[in-house]
């Protein structure tokens, strides 16, 4: 039906073969009716998967005809399509944008000659110029095939925005009238933000594919294909100039528009080769991805004041955040596989690929003048002022340490697998993998103007509030600064081992394990390696005729070597000669006691048990539980995390004119995280209990996520109109808890009475919607047909993250764009005429 | 008139609407009951059918089927969608006639009974035909016969498919003759045609010919 389930778009490589809209989800299954000749023409009553599902029912083809050779048959669904309520709303658009005017439902050509086996395909629907999809295919059955698509989609990401700039969806925001750069206040800001018109956000995708395959043999075959996918509008982003939360009526913390504006080209070519005993397959695949932004700038209202008496803060008032880097993706892989005696099947993958990223630099700064702290009231340069920078040093590509970022990622790839299946009862498999990602490049950021180093902090802002936090080091004033220098290179390999078998005991049980090991080996991480093993335990039994049973049970366990809670000293300042520690020591970069998730020592158990009724021939009861709990071996970080899952559906397909489904599902996952305040920002002990990290200043967060999903359709042929109807509901709920030690563990202690523990919850998070689709298909005339459909669809969202926006979006310094998500209810009415050509 | 109100009176103008529907008049022999007859009143009732189709069954004329050992399962829905008028009119549209069911059942069974001899026309082997009934033909989309019919064209041994005949040694002109009607959408009256519809629309006369020839160059 209309909405009640939504096509899956590809990984985004290779061919497109989502041909739906959100008009047409099921790419016109659904709005064919049913064929009450059933799934195939050679055994009745072929009505399930080998799963013991029901098989939807297959559409109705349309009548074929002759010309000449050909024979072809089409579909034409034309009509008009208008919405109401609060038809603007973000989430009732996201992926659609509907709008009122003609629709083009459909339209599907099939052409095919038998004589050779040519075919030709057409198919094209529009909901709107944000919404559409065309694609042509054509070819001979075992020789060729071309195909080539067009898509638009559009993700909404805000319908209420308000921006204080002008240039929103350009790079370069520039306050509105009103406003002026640096000096303005925060209730002229609150006007202007007020006053502004609401504007919707939107990214929209334009993709354009092209396929090719032939068979060049009976055996090889070849296939090329490309796509094109351009992505323009804007979206809320960030905007950093300094923070405001400790500082009221200083810094400036922006949610900024960021302009969208990017190309992604896939390629994918490849020869195969299936033989009877060999099977090979050479292929390369290439992503080029394009920003036609390098950066983009925007204008702050706000001054910046310094925290130490008698100096001045530079009068910055232009920040810039970069955009996404240019990227080249290269990838070569060659698979072959042999058939082994036993039933067996032996396949070797080998690949190497290269990600390149060489994307013209920026500068660091964007400012005119100076930047930092005058000392005395005075911005005049000179010794006199040790934390005062010359803007003319940083504003310009030529204080980096090279032009271009030169940065490049290389990955090897071995795959081996085997499977050999001795007797019909039993079947053994088992897999190798190794696995390389190698830096070849680091950058060192030192300015060749000045011979300082590190990365000017938040536009220059932070070294303008306070001293020695500018984000540069250099002998001298500078050098006791605290401040990263150099990129963090990530090297890792990995080797997977795996082991399994499937025992088939007698018609009716069938028992398997798998034995796997990971060994994870990471560079410039805490740890240099991690092992897990897992034991997977499964049971398939079918002892009833009317029911199969499926479980499984995984065991995991992961440990490592030492952990070292502070590899990264190397890309700090205080690794440069010259640095001078601070007389109490080198503050401690994180509590010794943190252990990173993906590298703690950690055990996982899992459990699912999957059972499929079929009480009659035409109905199914499915019913699912699922588990997954994972304890963490850590006193500060992840602590646990666990996930349950429920499911029942039940399906009934009486006759081909009649098909009903209900089903729930039930989701619940639970996090438990620790972590500690750091009491003293400069303190040098990495102990949890030390003076730096206090027990009392221990908190803890639990965060709890229930989902409920419901619906139930209804699709019956009363002979002079079919009707279709879907309910659809979704629950989510999140509540995050917490608990703290004292109020030291606060970020504003003063808003607790006493320095006791303390617990509580924020608000909770809830997303609730209903979706209720009605349609009517009425044939008029023989191969003519009138489809009615409304759906109405209710949504309700409570975020406590924009408590307090229906008063204005400006908070001291703090300016927010979007609105967040709305409550709304919205529908749309529909008529189509479907006219099988 | 706003959007809605055009919306509802085409609606309603579309339920006032006279709604045509087509009939469904195929036969739909995906797992139909296995035929029971009696061999022995078949073969009373069967003096008729061997003026044309020979002793036994066993025709030597090119243009008629030779129905000795042939599938009981096969012969009988021949025999009933004769009787039902749903092929075209022909002689044997008035032979079944005045056929009872149990008429039908019989014959069948006893000309399935019945053992088949090698056909005294001579026999034309095709190199062409083998292939396309061994391998069919993937760049025309033709799918190899054996797959349905068996590696020796004896039909399938799986019984859920009795009702899909054996070929060999088959009358060629009688093979052509009915490759052709598939082909052109002469004969569809059950779901077995509408197999055998798909298969032989990508089968060209000179493809047909070479079929029957060899399939009719065997001994049955």
């Amino acid at each position: 039906m209309l909405l009640s389930s939504v096509a899956l778009a590809d990984s985004g490589v290779g061919v497109d073969t989502w041909r739906a809209t959100k008009l047409d989800p099921t790419a016109g299954a659904a709005v064919e009716g049913c064929d009450e000749r059933g799934t195939w023409w050679l055994v009745p009553g072929q009505r399930r998967t080998p799963t013991g599902n029901l098989y939807p029912c297959p559409p109705a083809s349309a009548p074929l005809h002759e010309r000449g050779d050909w024979t072809y048959s089409g579909v034409l669904q034309l009509g008009y399509l208008g919405t109401g309520g609060d038809d603007d709303a973000a989430l009732w658009n996201r992926y659609a944008f509907w709008d009122t005017g003609p629709v083009l439902g459909l339209l599907s050509v099939d052409a095919e000659r038998a004589q050779d086996g040519s075919y030709a395909k057409l198919r094209a629907t529009r909901v709107s110029d944000d919404d559409q999809y065309y694609q042509l295919a054509f070819g001979r059955a075992g020789s060729y095939r071309l195909q080539a698509s067009l898509r638009d989609i559009s993700n909404v990401l805000s319908a209420n925005a308000k921006s204080i700039w002008n240039g929103v969806g350009s790079n370069t925001l520039t306050l509105s009238d009103g406003l002026t750069p640096g000096g303005s206040t925060p209730e002229q800001v609150a006007a202007v933000s007020s006053a502004a018109a609401e504007r919707t956000l939107k990214v929209k995708r334009s993709k354009q594919v092209l396929g090719y395959s032939a068979y060049l043999t009976p055996d090889w075959s070849a296939y090329a294909d490309f796509s094109n996918e351009q992505r323009k509008g804007a979206r809320p982003y960030g905007g950093t100039f300094f923070f405001n939360f400790p500082f009221p009526g200083n810094g400036g913390v922006f949610e900024t528009v960021k302009p969208i504006d990017d190309s992604t080209m896939n390629l994918n070519a490849g020869l195969r080769y299936a033989g009877a005993a060999w099977r090979l397959d050479f292929g390369y695949s290439g992503s080029f991805y394009r920003d036609a932004n390098r950066r983009y700038t925007f204008q702050t209202p706000y001054a910046l004041t310094p925290v130490v008496p008698n100096a001045v803060s530079a009068p910055l008032t232009t920040g810039q955040m970069s955009t996404e880097p240019d990227n080249d993706y290269h990838n070569l892989k060659a698979a072959l596989t042999r058939k082994l005696p036993l039933n067996g099947e032996f396949s070797l993958t080998a690949s190497v690929g290269r990600m390149r990223q060489d994307d013209t630099l920026i500068a660091p700064v964007d400012c005119r003048g100076v930047f930092g702290i005058g000392l005395g009231g005075s911005l005049q340069l000179g010794p006199h002022n040790p934390f005062l920078y010359d803007c003319a040093q940083w504003n310009t590509p030529a204080a980096l340490s090279r032009k271009s970022a030169d940065m490049q990622i290389d990955t090897t790839l071995l795959d081996a697998r085997i499977a050999l299946q001795p007797t019909a009862d039993l079947s053994v498999r088992g897999g190798l993998r190794f696995n390389r990602d190698d830096y070849r490049n680091g950058y060192l950021m030192r300015n060749p103007l000045t011979g300082q180093y590190g990365y000017v902090s938040e536009n220059g802002s932070q070294g303008s509030v306070v001293p020695g936090e500018s984000g540069i080091w250099a002998p001298g004033a500078d050098a006791r600064n605290l401040t990263r220098i150099r990129s963090l290179p990530l090297d890792l390999q990995t080797i997977d081992a795996n082991l399994g078998a499937d025992w088939k005991l007698g018609e009716r049980d069938t028992l398997g394990a798998t034995f796997a090991f990971n060994r994870y080996e990471p560079t410039n991480r805490e740890r240099r390696q991690v092992d897990s093993s897992s034991l997977k335990l499964n049971w398939i039994n079918r002892s009833l005729d009317w029911l199969t049973l499926r479980a499984s049970l995984t065991f995991l366990k992961q440990t490592g070597d030492r952990y070292d809670y502070d590899p990264y000293e190397f890309t700090w300042s205080s690794s440069l000669p010259g640095f001078i520690a601070p007389p109490g020591g080198v503050p401690a970069h994180t509590v010794e006691a943190m252990r990173k998730y993906d590298l703690s020592s950690r055990d996982q158990r899992k459990a699912n048990v999957m059972a499929t009724l079929t009480p009659r021939e035409d109905m199914t009861l499915t019913a699912s539980l699922r588990g997954d709990w994972n304890d963490y071996d850590a006193r500060i970080g992840r602590q646990g995390y666990s996930t349950f899952g429920a499911t029942l559906q039940w399906e009934w397909q009486p006759t081909p004119r009649t098909q009903t489904s209900v089903y729930y599902g039930y989701d619940r996952s639970r996090l438990r995280e620790a972590n500690v305040n750091e009491l003293n920002a400069s303190g040098v002990d990495p102990r949890l209990g030390g003076l730096t990290y206090p027990l009392a200043g221990r908190w803890w967060v639990t965060d709890t996520q229930r989902n409920h999903s419901a619906g139930a359709n209804l699709r019956h042929d009363f002979g002079r109109v079919r009707l279709d109807v879907d309910w659809n509901n979704l629950y989510a709920r999140g509540v995050t808890a917490y608990s703290y030690a004292s109020s030291l563990a606060l970020a504003w202690s003063d808003t607790v009475p006493n320095d006791a523990a303390g617990s509580g919850a924020f608000a909770p998070m809830r997303y609730r919607v209903d979706t209720l689709a009605l349609a009517l298909v009425i044939p008029i005339v023989e191969r003519v047909s009138l489809r009615a459909f409304g759906v109405y669809e209710r949504g309700r969202v409570d975020d406590w993250h924009y408590a307090g926006f229906g008063t204005g979006r400006v908070i001291d310094h703090r300016v927010y764009t979007d609105g967040g998500p709305q409550d709304y209810s919205a529908h749309l009415v529909g008529i189509l005429l479907d006219v099988q050509l | 008139m706003n959007v809605p109100t055009r919306l509802c009176f085409l609606l309603v103008a579309a339920l006032a609407a006279p709604r045509m529907s087509a009939a469904i008049e195929w036969i739909d022999l995906r797992g139909a009951a296995p035929i029971r007859g009696d061999a022995a009143t078949g073969a009373a009732k069967a003096t008729v059918c061997v003026a044309c189709h020979g002793p036994n069954g066993n025709a030597v004329v090119p243009a008629f089927p030779r129905l000795a050992g042939q599938r009981a399962d096969y012969l009988y829905w021949r025999l009933a969608n004769f009787k039902r008028g749903a092929r075209p009119e022909s002689v044997m549209t008035a032979q079944t006639a005045n056929l009872s069911d149990a008429d039908l059942h019989d014959l069948a069974a006893y000309f399935a009974a019945q053992t088949a001899t090698k056909s005294p026309l001579p026999a034309m082997p095709s190199a062409r035909g083998e292939s396309l009934f061994r391998d069919g033909d993937p760049a025309r989309g033709t799918p190899p016969c054996q797959g349905c019919h068996g590696a020796d064209a004896r039909g399938p041994a799986d019984s859920r498919f009795a009702t899909w005949p054996a070929l060999r040694g088959q009358n060629a002109d009688y093979l052509a003759a009915r490759l052709k009607a598939y082909r052109d959408g002469k004969d569809a009256v059950s779901s077995n045609e509408f197999v055998m519809r798909g298969v032989a629309r990508s089968l060209d006369d000179e493809a047909i010919a070479a079929l029957a020839a060899w399939l009719a160059s065997h001994s049955p």
